[in-house]
């Protein structure tokens, strides 16, 4: 039996998750043992389904193995059964909580290779939306983060806000949620009558009810400080070297955001600031989404100010066959970088399409800094990755 | 009937102690009521409003749901010790009503050790914390019982220490005589001179009824309800009652050592026969500040759970018991 032969340290991350889990393992003199935990799939703070080995000392965690696939849903190989403007909506499922994101990305890779022209106000609607999208993402996940402390009440304020850029969006799309509204070349359908007064006020209204309603409520809780600063602290050369991106890149101090730094769509024209933060723990992590939110509401602003004319999608034909090649689009979701990567050997239907999902690549984090940790830390630090299970399986 | 049925002690305590059982499970029921709609409050809701007027019904509901229920206790589980462990929380957290002075008369047993008597049985509230992790045989539990014990244990000695000015102030250990010695307008409260212990208390009176931000034996978000997880139905429910009795009983105690107990505010406010009414209207102020704090802070973690405790909570107690006794001596 692998049990009695071998100790803890010496299984592989998939014999563990294999469901054999180790055997106790001695700590010290005194003969004391670790406990084997089981956290999740079915866990209230896993943020869907993860799965969290741990080896706990006590309150410590000696160990952290993260074990994905429980909401794998095939995405990519679906893609390639689908043809291009029908993989729109499978994107849309991907990270559930910042859709638009996700459906740009993709829109962009097949655009880039069809090497389509997109008709500008198309590009500023995808950039407006794709904001508004932001902060649709970042405030809830503050709320999260709130909520996995033991705080209940500011996830409710979250959701509030989110429940009204949610109604904007429906007035827009048709769909609360998964909106399938950034199309190849261009967009669905132009803005309803009003809607930019309507964003207008909101943003307003947000900016204002940003400070009494959230960072009063947290930034000065004395019990948040304490349990957020120093917790699950990343160097830069770590961050750089996991390849991590979105906030907890940006909250280690580097500034790298695709949508400066490989610039796209409407983002050339509109001027904004990369927030960073040097601290690199999760009170800075909650610190850059704030900053982030704001620089939002500016952009939002900046766009609605010089909003262009014209057509909202271009003429691509109706069917759409693109050459054989490959096309690469990458845009900055809430999470970080979402890359897609679309190749085409001329058919009606994608040979294959990739998605580089912020999520996956940021949960490396979880092995790396959790050990070390309480058990209570993990919930932070989930906090800190801010991860959707959808979009860490795919 | 006569009352004269009244003066046979036993008979007397029996009515008396059946009428506290009474009240303390009303206190609870009563209590998840004021808590739903105390977080609605907060949180921009409305609360419960189905179940008769204003949701007034809902902790009868609620109750009849807990009661229709089904036990479920784990296959391996310590069957004996996981049934035994929310009655031995739920005990102890109701016996130590029979000591608390509603009003002049209104004390089922005007005890002249009525403190140690609290401070004896609130600890076997512990008891019943260890009992529920270790008999549910989860990993959830287990920590979440180690926690519960190390908590409460911990928090015991600022609780008690904090009682001690009191206790030098008022030359007694019986409620009733601590009440009686704050008498004549709010001045006399001991929360004026004893105002570190007044907040010590408060905040150890936390720790030990297990409310946020010291509800790590509970901890939803990381141990996903700790000592209580395995538990459902009528087990599940007396915990919470009794948590919920708990928290009741600390805010009664709290108001009869510093806050000048059945005592009016001022001497016009006397209402006679009715003081039992600013009892219950003080409680009631503190209760709801402890839910107030439950819907808006997050939860501490151990390590500084245990820091609060001993590095700053009890150093406070032993400065400012310095202080009153000194200042006793002197006067």
């Amino acid at each position: 039996m692998i049990r009695e032969e071998r100790g803890a340290g010496e299984q592989t991350v998939e014999e563990r998750a294999s469901g054999r889990l180790a055997g106790t393992a001695i700590r010290d003199e005194f003969g004391l043992e670790t406990l084997d935990m089981n956290m999740g799939p079915q866990h209230p703070a896993m943020h869907g389904l993860l799965r969290l080995i741990l080896q706990l000392d006590g309150e410590t965690v000696v160990r952290c193995d993260p074990v994905m696939g429980y909401l794998h849903r095939s995405k990519e190989k679906i893609s390639e059964n689908r043809m291009y403007p029908a993989v729109v909506p499978i994107t849309d499922r991907i990270d559930y909580m910042n859709n638009i994101a996700m459906e740009y990305g993709y829109c962009m890779a097949v655009e880039d290779l069809l090497e389509a022209e997109i008709p500008p106000r198309a590009d500023a609607i995808r950039a407006l939306l794709n904001e508004l999208g932001r902060i649709m993402s970042h405030i809830p996940s503050i709320g999260f983060l709130l909520l996995e402390l033991g705080a209940f009440t500011p996830i409710l304020y979250a959701f509030r806000e989110r429940e009204r850029i949610q109604d904007m969006f429906e007035a827009i799309t048709g769909a609360r949620m998964m909106f399938h509204y950034i199309r190849i070349g261009g967009v669905k359908s132009d803005l309803p009558e009003g809607m930019p007064e309507r964003m207008w006020e909101y943003v307003e209204s947000l900016e204002e009810r940003l400070n009494p309603d959230f960072i009063d409520l947290i930034e000065g809780n004395e019990i948040f400080v304490a349990r957020t600063r120093n917790v699950g602290k990343i160097t830069q050369e770590k961050a750089v070297e996991m390849g991590l991106t979105g906030p907890p890149l940006r909250c280690t101090g580097v500034s790298y955001d695709v949508r400066r730094d490989y610039t796209y769509g409407w983002y050339k024209n509109l001027d904004f600031n990369v927030i960073t933060d040097e601290a690199g723990d999760v009170e800075a992590s909650y610190r850059v989404r704030i900053g982030e939110v704001r620089e939002s509401i500016r952009m939002i602003k900046q766009i609605l100010e010089a909003l262009p004319e014209g057509e909202v999608m271009a003429d691509l034909g109706r069917r759409i066959r693109p050459p054989e090649g490959d096309g690469f689009g990458r845009a900055e979701s809430a999470r970080g970088e979402y890359a897609v990567h679309v190749v085409s050997d001329g058919s009606d239907t994608p040979y294959r399409v990739h998605y580089r999902t912020p999520c996956t690549v940021n949960m490396q984090l979880l092995q790396e800094i959790v050990p070390g940790h309480y058990l209570p830390d993990i919930m932070p630090i989930m906090g800190l990755i801010d991860p959707v299970s959808g979009a860490w399986d795919k | 009937m006569s009352l004269d049925i009244l003066n046979h002690e036993p008979l007397r305590f029996l009515i008396s102690f059946a009428l506290i059982l009474f009240l303390v499970l009303n206190l609870a029921a009563i209590l998840t009521l004021a808590e739903r709609k105390v977080s609605a409050y907060i949180q921009l809701r409305y609360g419960p409003n189905r179940v008769g007027p204003r949701g007034l019904l809902q902790p009868a509901a609620d109750i009849f749901k807990l009661f229709t229920k089904e036990n479920v206790s784990p296959n391996r589980a310590d069957r004996w010790i996981f049934l035994a462990a929310p009655i031995a929380m739920f005990i102890p957290a109701a016996a130590v009503w029979l000591v608390i002075p509603f009003a002049p008369e209104a004390v089922v047993a005007d005890l002249n050790i009525a403190i140690v008597f609290f401070i004896a049985i609130t600890s076997i509230g512990a008891l019943g914390v260890i009992m529920a992790g270790y008999g549910s045989r989860s990993n959830f539990s287990l920590l979440g019982a180690l926690r519960g014990a190390a908590q409460m244990i911990s928090y015991e000695v600022p609780l008690i220490l904090s009682l001690l000015g009191v206790i030098l102030l008022a030359g007694s250990l019986s409620l009733v005589d601590i009440v009686n010695a704050q008498s004549g307008g709010f001045w006399h409260w001991y929360f004026l001179p004893q105002f570190p212990m007044f907040v010590v208390f408060y905040i150890a009176g936390l720790a030990e009824a297990r409310r946020v931000p010291f509800d790590l034996p509970e901890g939803e978000s990381e141990i996903s309800g700790g000592f209580m997880v395995e538990y459902s139905g009528m087990t599940w429910g007396l915990i919470q009652a009794s948590e919920f009795a708990s928290m009741g009983l600390i805010s009664a105690l709290h108001v009869t050592l510093f806050l000048g107990g059945w005592q009016p505010p001022v001497e016009f406010l006397d209402l006679g026969n009715f003081d039992w009414i600013w009892f219950g209207l003080k409680t009631a102020l503190i209760m709801f500040t402890f839910q107030w704090i439950r819907w808006t802070v997050p939860r501490l973690r151990m390590d500084q759970l245990m820091d609060f405790g001993w590095k700053i909570l009890v150093p406070i107690c032993l400065v400012w018991l310095l202080v009153t006794a000194g200042v006793m001596l002197i006067i």
